[in-house]
């Protein structure tokens, strides 16, 4: 459950922002989870409602934006996406060498405050 | 009102790993995340290699585990520094938990620190702490599907331990297959096949960490 750890971290962000801004409340977080990350969005979401309550944003909904998997392969030099959460080989050659271009965000994109 | 952040959530941890690394650098200690599943054999392989370079370089380790203090009573009776975490359920170390720990360290006397992490194939290769490298332990009781099981750990890892191979006879697994599948994941990693019970292969491991930890001194 690691989720838990980027739950917290991703509520200190948004209640530090908020209160830095001169807001009382966070009314809505928008996040980019790549599916690369290792975080899956479900526990992130039930982990996110678990500890915002008693803070000052416990009436914030969380908002997941799913990022695709994005890379280039080292061989063939090819791009190509997918919506798995992890890729073995290239679609196209079949090699085991590609850089990642997307797929391992894990960032908060915006926050709505009252 | 909307506000616009864009920042990495786990910037804060980021961070500190930063500040951690350039502590270890600024003191020259080489430092390795020890990772595995429970049971691999993480903290046999401390007290082996321990035993075998504790004469020789001056040695740390921060034992984290969800609970208990028998890993750090282990390294204790060797004779060398160790710091418990108890993650209290967190399924890994995080870069704060290492700062608070190597603060009970003097780093001005310490060549080695290896950061045992909490048993887990999964979310410990997530998380930096400013580790120089990171180390995996795979024991053949584990069997041969595991690398690409678990491959982000696989990957991340520049050496990986394949352990208990005194274990082999006994068992249906194909040690070539581990080996064939790590090097897919990972054409750089260098790997090590041991048994920390009969001592079979730990010599190489030894000279690589002699020569990895001598060079971060020069």
């Amino acid at each position: 459950m690691h989720e838990v750890s980027v739950a917290q971290a991703l509520l200190d962000k948004v209640i530090e922002e908020c209160l830095n801004s001169g807001y009382k409340s966070v009314r809505s977080v928008k996040v980019d989870i790549g599916r690369a990350s290792g975080v899956v969005s479900d526990a992130l979401f039930f982990a996110y409602n678990a500890l915002k309550s008693d803070t000052i944003a416990g009436e914030s909904s969380l908002i997941i934006n799913e990022i695709d998997i994005a890379a280039r392969c080292d061989d063939c030099q090819k791009e190509f996406t997918t919506q798995e959460k992890y890729v073995y080989e290239c679609p196209f050659c079949s090699s085991w060498r590609f850089t990642i271009l997307k797929g391992k965000e894990l960032n908060l994109i915006e926050i709505e405050v009252d | 009102m909307k506000i616009q952040v864009v920042s990495k959530i786990l910037d804060a941890n980021e961070r500190i790993a930063v500040e951690n690394k350039e502590a270890f650098d600024r003191h020259h200690v080489f430092v390795i995340n020890l990772m595995s599943s429970p049971g691999a054999g993480k903290t046999t392989l401390l007290e082996k290699t321990i035993s075998q370079l504790k004469d020789s370089i001056s040695i740390a380790v921060i034992e984290g585990d969800i609970a208990g203090v028998d890993d750090a009573m282990r390294i204790e009776a060797l004779g060398i520094p160790v710091v418990q975490i108890n993650t209290g359920g967190y399924c890994h170390l995080d870069a704060g938990m290492i700062r608070d720990a190597f603060n009970e360290f003097d780093l001005t006397k310490t060549d080695l620190i290896f950061i045992e992490n909490v048993g887990n194939l999964v979310c410990p290769a997530e998380f930096y702490m400013g580790e120089d490298i990171k180390a995996m332990i795979l024991s053949i009781t584990e069997g041969h599907d595991k690398p690409l099981k678990y491959p982000t750990m696989f990957q991340n890892s520049s050496v990986i331990l394949i352990n208990k191979i005194d274990l082999k006879p006994h068992l249906d697994v194909d040690i070539d297959k581990i080996k064939t599948d790590i090097k897919k994941l990972n054409p750089s990693a260098v790997i090590f096949e041991v048994s920390c019970k009969t001592g079979e292969g730990l010599q190489g491991w030894i000279d690589w960490l002699k020569t990895a930890s001598t060079s971060k001194r020069l």
